[in-house]
Formats: C-alpha cells, structure tokens, sequence
C-alpha cells in the first residue's frame, strides 16, 4: 500500500510534466496551472510517503540510494513551487518537474524494502548531511533545468535579452549560489562527521573528491559569473556540465567507485 | 616581479589551480589509491601499472606536485585576500557615489511611491542635493573577502589537523590493557557486536588512565562516538573474533590461556604441538556425515569450529575441535575454548584546540558565502526624474521589481 502511494505520486509527476511541456510548447496558461496542480498533488502524496515511511524505518528515510534519490526529488518539488508561487513565471515548472520526474524515476528503479540503519549511519549529523545535500543537489538541478531550458528558448530564436530569459539566467544564478552554499554546509558537515566515525575529516574517498570536483566547478561558474561578467548561454551550458558532476556525484560514484560511502 | 606578484594573485591563476585540482582529483578517484604495486600492474597491465606506480597515480594526493598545487592556491588565496581587505575601505561610500553617478532609469514622478517601496525592503535613505541614495546590506562587501578568508582557512587549518595528527591502529582483547608509549593506559572493559535489542551496535567499553595516574570515567565507545582523554581521541574502528586454547602443563600444574587471531603454532620444546590453522563459525553436517564448514565470518559464531593441526614425532594429523574437547600431547593438553570478540581501535593523538579551529574556520567560510550570496550590498540612487541602482553583484530581482513598479503606475 505504502508503495503504491509512491508510484501515484510518479504517475501524477509525470502528468504535470507532460501537461506543462505541451501547455509550455503551445503558450497556454491554463495548461500550466494544473501542471502546477498536478505537481502540488504528486508532492502532497509525496510527502504522506516520505512521512510514512519515515515512521514505519524509524528514522529520516535518507538512509540508502533509493530514498536519496526520493527525497531528492521532494526537494526539486518543493522549491519548483516555492519559485512558481514567488516568481509566477510558468518556465519555473518547466525546468523543474522534468527533473523531479526524472529523479523519481531513477529512484523507483532502486531496491525499496526498509532496512535497518548501519551503525556508521546513526549520527546527529546525518539529519544535516543528508538533508543539505538533497537540497543543494534539488537547486542545482533546477539550475541545470533552467540551462537547458535557455537553450532550447534560444534555439529557437527567442533573444537573449528578453526579460523572460534574463529572468531564467538570473534565476539559474541564484539557484546555483543556494545549491553552492548548501554544498559547502554538506561537505563541511560530512567533514565533521567523518572526523567523528572514521578519525579524518577529510580522506579522498570517491564520494568526497566528487563533492569537491562539483563544488570546485560551481566555484569557477559563480567567478566567471560574478568577476567576468559571463551571462546567458556559457552560464546555461556551464550549469548543464556541472549538472553532470552533480548527477555522477550522486548516482555514478556509487555504481562506479567504491569507498567509504558504498552503503549510500 | 610587479607581473609576475600581480599574476599570481589574479583569478587566472586562482582558475587554473582550481582546475589543475580537479584533475587531479579525477585522477585520484578513478584510479585506485594505495594499494600495492603488484595489483596496479595485474589491472592495467606492464606499461600502463609501471606508469602509474613511476608518476605517483597510485598515492596521488601525497605527490609532491599535487601539495605543491595546495600550497599555491593558499598562495593565492592569500594575495587575493590581501588586495580585497585593501578594497574594502570605504566601499559603502564608493558604492554610494557610484549610484549617484549612474544613468538614470526614467520615472518622473516616482519618488515618493520609490521611496516607499525601498523602505518598506529595509533600505536606509541618505537625502542629498536634487538625489537621494537608497542603500541596504553594505556589510555584504565583505562577503568575498571572508569567502576567500574562511577558504584559506579551512584550507590551512585542515592541513594542521590533517598531517598534524597521529594515528594508529590497534586490537584488544577484552580484559586487557594497552599502553601507549607516553605511558598512557586504555583498558577494554567489554566489547558487544549487538545490542540488547539484537541491532548491530559495534561498542567498547573502555577506562583510560595518563601517565601520572589521572583516570577517565568508563565509557562506552561506538562508531560516532569517540572517547577523548587528553590529547588522545579513541576510536570504534573495526572488531575481529578470536579463538581461545586453555593450555595446561601437567607436570608444573601451570595453566595459561592464548588467543588466537592468526595462524600459530603453540608448543613447548619446538617440535611438537598444536598448529592453530583458522577457526570458523559453524558447520553443516549432511546425512551421510561428511561435514561441510561454514567460512563466511559475517555473522555470529554458532558452532565454532577449530581446524587444527596436531604434530607429533614428526608427523601432521589434521583434527577439527570443538570448544572444550582435549587435546593431550605428553604433558601438555590443549583445551579451545569459546571464541572471543575483540575490537579494533584507532588511537589519534592530536593537539587540543586543533580541531576546534578547524570547525571554526568551516563555520566562518558557510558564515561569508551566506553573506557574500545572500547580503548582496545594494544602493538605489532616486532623482525627480527617475532611478539608477548600483551593486557589485547581478540585481535582475530588484531591477525587474522597480520597472513592475513604474510600469504599474504609468498604466492607472
């Protein structure tokens, strides 16, 4: 049963982003307000099976690839629509709940049974860790969403200096400066956190040399951004190529390169 | 010297760091680190193993040219702090006259409904002839420049902590002291794989006591939950099982117990004994007798199983015990006994204070990107015939709000 309500949130999530790509490709507005409705309802749902399974594991449901990847997309969900109800612009959603959908997606393909937490895993930092993380990685592929989306408008003639596309540049910058600080606070938390389990707060694990490899990029995004001016199409496929590390950081790492973060 | 001092505290250089350590850094996570010799030439064949053993691949974040990358991005980071301090005096003001200066935005007519709304954003106004300039978070100058300061210093301060350490490894027995070699004690108290409730909770009891004879109180160390005592730190590092052999000497009515954590030969003139070869968990003995034994060491020690080997008079006969059966040779009788779990600690001794400021400097870099990204300084000069805003950062935000402003007003 629990699972189901899972699957429905995914079915409405694919929904919303087949209403608002087609509501975006034609220009309706009414189409991307119940893109906006359907994505409200595939979170609320999302929500009740996070919260639900969070009470039935006895703990944050963080813990394994499949609930990081949930609750990564929960986190893409919730500032989509936090942006939507604060900017009102229907671009918003068409860069966000493609990746909400597509990270739910990956993690409906991931072993979903509860499993008890390891004891490395039972830390007063892994709320803060953990939960920074799905954030910093939900702004940061908003971001990238916002890139792509830059692009697509451009390729198809639309200029560079209309205010939706100096919005959604402008926008993709601040989620990155977000998705960057929160970064920081994952890495130094988890830098303290290792420092408590393992005796090193820093020891080139895989999963940490990535985190630092995506941060570093970030760092040169927001220092072309900031000191050499760079805008608009560098800046969209910059966000795009850290995107990339991102999504290795998280998913591929794991698959790939084994290390002291094997059990995430 | 002025290019070559100007150039290595530039951004070029800063970038081309930063990139040199993400090669690096995939370099380092994609080949396997620290592992011997041998295994990087079975992976990746004579020439290309021979390679990366000769370029130092295979330990590539302790190469002298990745520390020095290190030590030029302190560098750099250094100099570029020291051109921003300088920056920073009176940049509220430079950005106030920059706004003063700037082209106008026309919106005649609008100051009052300006003046309104920048207020009500928490702007503080400053009236001067025929302008008034808005300002608002000008401490937020300082955020690149406690972003470089806190970067720095996390980059120096983790070093410290990093090198500045010792660190070693060591197993226990339960029941038995070890002694550092500063003379202070740690005594393993206890040691449990699970909890009460069967959930797995590696955790040692342990007592500590220093040099002049100062004692800790007990505690109960787990994975997260180091034990700290002076300048030590201890550990729940990893845990092993161990077999036990009671000996008893029948003609000096001596007994002694051995704990057996690798292959040994226990014996008393040399020649004759018992070879200690593995103890395993359990067995399965099928319907015809034969027993097959059980070799994954994961779980619990059910059944415990000796192999052994019983060497007399020159000759070998292989014997599987099990705990307190007697095995006698002339006047020497082995006993094994019930195995025994035992942990491995790791032992760091560190400076006090060391990470304390480590934490300090990661709490400073996450307080400057705060500032730096969130308390972006922002002046909005206001003339009768229209605005101009100044910032060092991009204010799409704000400069689409005030043209919504002006837009709504022309359109009543």
């Amino acid at each position: 049963m629990r699972d189901m309500v899972f699957f429905a949130a995914l079915l409405l999530y694919f929904a919303a982003m087949i209403v608002q790509i087609v509501s975006a490709a034609l220009g309706r507005q009414k189409g991307c307000r119940a893109a906006c409705a359907l994505l409200s309802a595939g979170l609320a749902l999302h929500t009740v099976y996070s919260v639900w399974r969070g009470i039935a594991a006895g703990r944050l449901p963080l813990a394994n690839q499949f609930e990081f990847a949930s609750g990564f997309a929960w986190a893409i969900a919730v500032l989509g629509l936090i942006l939507h109800a604060r900017l009102r612009q229907t671009w918003v959603l068409t860069a966000s709940i493609p990746a909400a959908f597509l990270v739910m997606s990956y993690a409906a393909f991931q072993p979903m049974e509860i499993r008890d937490i390891m004891p490395a895993l039972r830390s007063t930092w892994f709320a803060l860790h953990i939960g920074s993380a799905i954030f910093s990685y939900a702004a940061l592929a908003i971001a990238g969403g916002l890139g792509a989306y830059y692009l697509v408008r451009l390729s198809r003639g639309e200029r560079e200096d209309s205010t939706a596309m100096r919005q959604a540049d402008y926008m993709g910058y601040r989620m990155i400066c977000l998705g960057f600080l929160l970064l920081t606070v994952v890495i130094l938390s988890g830098a303290i956190w290792a420092e408590q389990a393992w005796s090193k707060w820093w020891s080139w694990d895989p999963k940490e040399t990535w985190a630092l490899i995506t941060w570093i990029i970030y760092a040169i995004y927001l220092h072309q951004r900031l000191r050499m001016n760079w805008q608009g199409r560098r800046m969209a496929l910059l966000s795009l190529a850290a995107l990339v590390c991102v999504l290795f950081t998280f998913a591929g790492v794991n698959l790939l390169l084994p290390g002291l973060h094997s059990y995430a | 010297m002025k290019k070559i001092r100007a150039f290595l505290r530039s951004m070029t250089f800063g970038m081309l760091l930063l990139a040199a350590v993400i090669g690096f850094s995939f370099a380092g996570s994609m080949i396997p680190q620290q592992r011997p010799a041998m295994e990087y030439v079975s992976r990746y064949g004579a020439t290309v193993g021979g390679l990366i053993i000769r370029l130092g691949l295979d330990d590539v974040f302790a190469t002298p040219v990745f520390l020095l990358l290190m030590a030029a991005l302190a560098l750099n980071l250094t100099l570029c702090s020291v051109v921003r301090v300088r920056r920073l005096r009176g940049s509220g003001e430079r950005l106030k006259e920059r706004a003063r200066a700037a082209q106008v935005i026309a919106a005649p007519g609008q100051a009052q409904r300006l003046d309104a709304f920048l207020r009500r954003r928490g702007f503080c106004a400053q009236a001067g002839e025929g302008v008034t300039v808005y300002s608002k978070c000008l401490f937020g100058a300082y955020g690149s420049f406690l972003t470089h300061l806190g970067l720095l210093a996390v980059l120096l301060a983790g070093a410290l902590a990093l090198y500045g350490g010792q660190i070693t490894d060591q197993t226990v027995m339960p029941g038995q002291t070890l002694t550092l070699p500063d003379g202070t004690a740690i005594e393993v108290l206890s040691f449990r794989i699970e909890d009460e409730t069967g959930r797995l909770d590696y955790a040692s009891g342990l007592r500590m006591t220093d040099a002049q004879g100062q004692r800790s109180a007990e505690a109960l160390v787990r994975v997260n939950e180091p034990m700290r005592f002076g300048r030590y730190k201890v550990y729940q590092q990893t845990y092993g099982t161990a077999g036990t052999m009671r000996l008893r000497n029948a003609a000096t009515g001596g007994e002694d117990t051995v704990y057996l954590t690798e292959p040994a030969f226990l014996t008393a003139d040399g020649q004759n004994g018992v070879f200690f070869a593995a103890l395993y968990p359990g067995y399965i003995q099928d319907e015809d007798g034969s027993v097959t034994l059980i070799t994954s060491t994961s779980g619990a020690y059910a059944d415990p199983v000796y192999d052994l080997r019983v060497m007399a008079q020159g000759q070998t006969t292989p014997v599987l015990a099990f705990p307190g059966e007697e095995l006698t040779l002339g006047d020497i009788t082995y006993i094994p006994g019930e195995p025994v779990s035992y942990p491995g600690l790791r032992i760091k001794a560190i400076a006090p204070g060391m990470l304390g400021v480590l934490y300090a400097s990661f709490v400073l870099l996450i307080a400057a990107l705060t500032i730096c990204f969130f308390m972006r300084p922002v002046c909005v000069a206001v003339r009768p015939e229209g605005y101009a805003i100044a910032s060092p950062k991009p204010q799409l935000g704000l400069q689409l709000e005030l043209e919504a402003l002006i837009r709504e007003e022309e359109q009543r």
